[in-house]
């Protein structure tokens, strides 16, 4: 879900914040850059001590990528736990607003949409079914007042302003563009897909044609940017 | 006085020619075998002495010493019994006609005379008709197992006596009459077929392609998605055996102390359990025995669960995947077995299995989800050439269609596909795509002009290495083979990058 709004986000030029931990927020960055758009990093840490080591690689093709990756910590200082919760603020002091795409019962990211709210920064929640238990905190938030999230026109409607009608009209332009991208050929096939996860099988089911066009017709619109490839197999819409 | 009968003796998987030289002399009665015999062998004396006697010669009581040459090789089981027999008559002069050049002799004696099938009969045969000596004198028992063999003149022995006359010229031995190989395995049935797989599409033609050009290919998805039944219906879209490859799968078989030694007709489908040892793999003891790459060999390994697999025994399958061979050193042999298989493995893509499956959430971290995946070391997944998503879907969203004999109509395209390239890499010594070498690659998968810019295209976007660059390239030489082209098209290039590996899963 993070990718996909991350995405969305970035290539309409939107730039996005997190947190540069292990997951989501892995995700955020990753695919913000992969579109084309700009991010940014908070760290919970020093900057020679990058938290964790493992996106010491993520951390450099930000900066490359012509991102951001500030901290207020001395070079040298490591992270801990208070110090997550702590870059937390920073996270949501820099966004205009706030999504949360997953959060489970008293969370991180719980301790995060408190701070936006005392900063009067708006709070977007994906909702979930009530048996994902990393849905909880999401749908909670939903009952004490945060903003429900099923597609990025709820962002434009709520925020109201100049740069968002530039943004918008980005938005429009793209999904135009991107249907007058469709390769020859392949126009059902993109009708099919939706902008949930969609398995081949499914693809399979309603167009009659032999697997092999399927995949190579995927692989195209896949390079057109129209679609984009999912765990487990299945393909959804990009806008 | 010395007579030189020819024998033979199996080590590892190549047979060698052993001298049975027997020479008999006046003096006190003694009877010795040497020429590093094994207790079976060395128990011979009493069999061979007590069956000439039952056999209505007179054992005189002379000195017999029967030396086994080369001296090196250690000789094991009961197959030197008739030689040995053989020889001591031919030595006493029972038997006149002393030209046994021509011959290899094999049989176990039992005490009244009669000629006992031995376990190596079909493994000496094989060897005989690679190493193009015409005549062999086999037990009657073991008449049914070599019924395949062409090319040499196998004769039949019931009891020790007919042997004899034979060779003075009174009788004559029956031949083993040799039935046509390819016209007995052309009517077989399986009692399962690709149909029976709902859904998966994807997943079937990433097998058909694996099977064609013989690519490794890696199955990852959630559990009870079908996996291990797409694997086991493998075997069903499998080319037939060619007699050679039949004959090199039964020898691998016998040696690995299988009792059923009939010529094999199916292709191996080994399916090794997750707690196997280095040995049981690789292949090993004393005198090393093939392990399940070996056994696999010309047929398909399956892997299930891959990532349960010891890591230090996964890592052993490197260089018999890169080499096609392995060579065991133990401290009394070396031996190299072939190990040309093709690899189908299967696994889940986090500990709980539900990674990226719509019907149930998966409760991994990023971190354990990486740590599970990481089992399975680079270099290891870099010998995958397919890797496809075998999720389970909802039971709504694929078409039922009763599509009998599926697995039939896929085997003809393979087979067909197979020819191909059997014709295309004649000169090359290379059966198939798999195994063509990167300077290869430029000569047999040129690519137009539109192809190569999609290629770079994707190239860039996921920031593939230059060795994923060269497997999407095998994998659509494949596809266009699957389609009886020439050359590799647009579209055969842009279905193969679907089967590329995925940096964000592995």
């Amino acid at each position: 879900m993070s990718k996909k709004f991350a995405k969305e986000l970035a290539s309409i030029g939107i730039v996005t914040v997190s947190g540069m931990a292990l997951g989501v927020d892995t995700y955020v960055h990753k695919y913000t850059m992969e579109s084309g758009g700009k991010t940014i990093a908070v760290l919970p840490c020093g900057l020679n001590n990058i938290y964790p080591k493992n996106n010491i690689e993520l951390y450099h093709s930000i900066i490359d990528n012509g991102g951001l990756v500030i901290t207020e910590y001395e070079p040298d200082e490591k992270a801990d736990s208070n110090k997550f919760l702590e870059r937390n603020r920073l996270v949501s002091a820099l966004g205009e607003c706030l999504i949360i795409t997953e959060a489970a019962y008293r969370s991180g990211t719980s301790v995060t949409a408190r701070y936006a709210k005392e900063q009067g920064k708006p709070v977007f929640c994906v909702p979930s079914g009530l048996d994902n238990r990393c849905g909880i905190g999401t749908n909670k938030m939903i009952k004490n007042g945060a903003i429900l999230l099923s597609g990025i026109s709820d962002i434009f409607e709520e925020l109201k302003n100049q740069r968002m009608n530039e943004y918008v009209e980005n938005y429009k332009k793209n999904s135009k563009k991107s249907i007058e991208n469709i390769p020859t050929g392949c126009e059902k096939l993109y009708n099919l897909i939706r902008t949930e996860p969609t398995s081949i099988d499914y693809i399979f089911s309603k167009l009659r044609e032999p697997i092999s066009e399927i995949s190579y017709k995927l692989t195209l619109l896949e390079l057109e940017g129209l679609i984009t490839t999912m765990e487990g197999g299945f393909y959804e819409k990009s806008y | 006085m010395l007579s030189i009968i020819k024998s033979m003796t199996v080590v590892g998987i190549t047979g060698n020619i052993v001298f049975v030289q027997v020479d008999v002399s006046n003096g006190l009665p003694y009877f010795e075998i040497v020429g590093l015999p094994d207790t079976i062998v060395r128990e011979a004396k009493e069999r061979v002495r007590i069956a000439i006697k039952n056999s209505g010669y007179d054992f005189f009581s002379k000195r017999i010493v029967v030396n086994l040459a080369p001296a090196n090789i250690k000789k094991m089981g009961a197959l030197f019994d008739l030689p040995i027999a053989i020889g001591i008559l031919s030595s006493l002069g029972i038997i006149k006609n002393k030209d046994f050049d021509n011959y290899v002799i094999i049989g176990e004696l039992s005490l009244d005379g009669k000629v006992k099938k031995v376990r190596e009969a079909l493994a000496i045969c094989i060897e005989l008709r690679k190493q193009g000596i015409s005549n062999i004198i086999i037990p009657k028992e073991n008449e049914d197992e070599v019924k395949f063999i062409d090319g040499i003149n196998i004769y039949m022995a019931s009891n020790l006596k007919e042997v004899a006359d034979y060779f003075n010229g009174e009788k004559i031995l029956n031949k083993v009459k040799t039935l046509e190989y390819s016209k007995v395995i052309n009517n077989r049935n399986y009692d399962m077929d690709f149909s029976e797989v709902y859904g998966q599409e994807k997943a079937k033609r990433a097998l058909e392609i694996a099977i064609a050009g013989g690519h490794n290919c890696l199955m990852i998805g959630t559990p009870g998605s079908g996996k291990t039944m797409l694997a086991q219906r493998v075997k069903t879209i499998l080319p037939n055996l060619t007699l050679d490859e039949a004959l090199e799968v039964t020898k691998i078989n016998s040696l690995y102390g299988e009792e059923n030694y009939e010529v094999a007709i199916e292709r191996p489908f080994r399916n090794p359990h997750y707690t196997i040892s280095e040995s049981g793999l690789i292949g090993g003891g004393a005198y090393p025995k093939p392990g399940e790459v070996t056994l696999a060999n010309s047929g398909i390994l399956f892997l299930d669960e891959l990532t349960e697999y010891k890591t230090n025994v996964l890592e052993m399958l490197r260089t018999p995947l890169e080499d096609k061979e392995i060579t065991i050193s133990r401290v009394k042999a070396q031996i190299t077995y072939p190990t040309n298989f093709i690899l189908i493995a299967a696994m889940n893509p986090c500990p709980c299995g539900y990674y990226g499956s719509l019907v149930k959430k998966c409760k991994c971290s990023e971190r354990s989800r990486k740590r599970y995946v990481e089992k399975i070391s680079g270099p290891l997944l870099d010998r995958f050439d397919l890797f496809v998503d075998v999720t389970s879907i909802e039971y709504s969203e694929f078409k039922k269609e009763n599509n009998k004999n599926l697995s039939e109509k896929i085997r003809k395209k393979v087979i067909q596909a197979r020819n191909l390239q059997l014709e295309r890499y004649k000169k090359y010594n290379i059966n198939l795509n798999s195994e063509l070498k990167n300077s290869y690659i430029n000569e047999f998968c040129a690519l137009d002009l539109k192809s190569q810019d999609l290629l770079n295209k994707f190239y860039e976007k996921a920031k593939l290495s230059a060795r994923a660059y060269n497997k999407i390239i095998k994998v659509a030489r494949t596809i266009a083979d699957l389609e009886l082209k020439e050359k590799i098209e647009y579209k055969h290039i842009a279905e193969a990058i679907q089967y590329r590996k995925k940096e964000e899963i592995l």
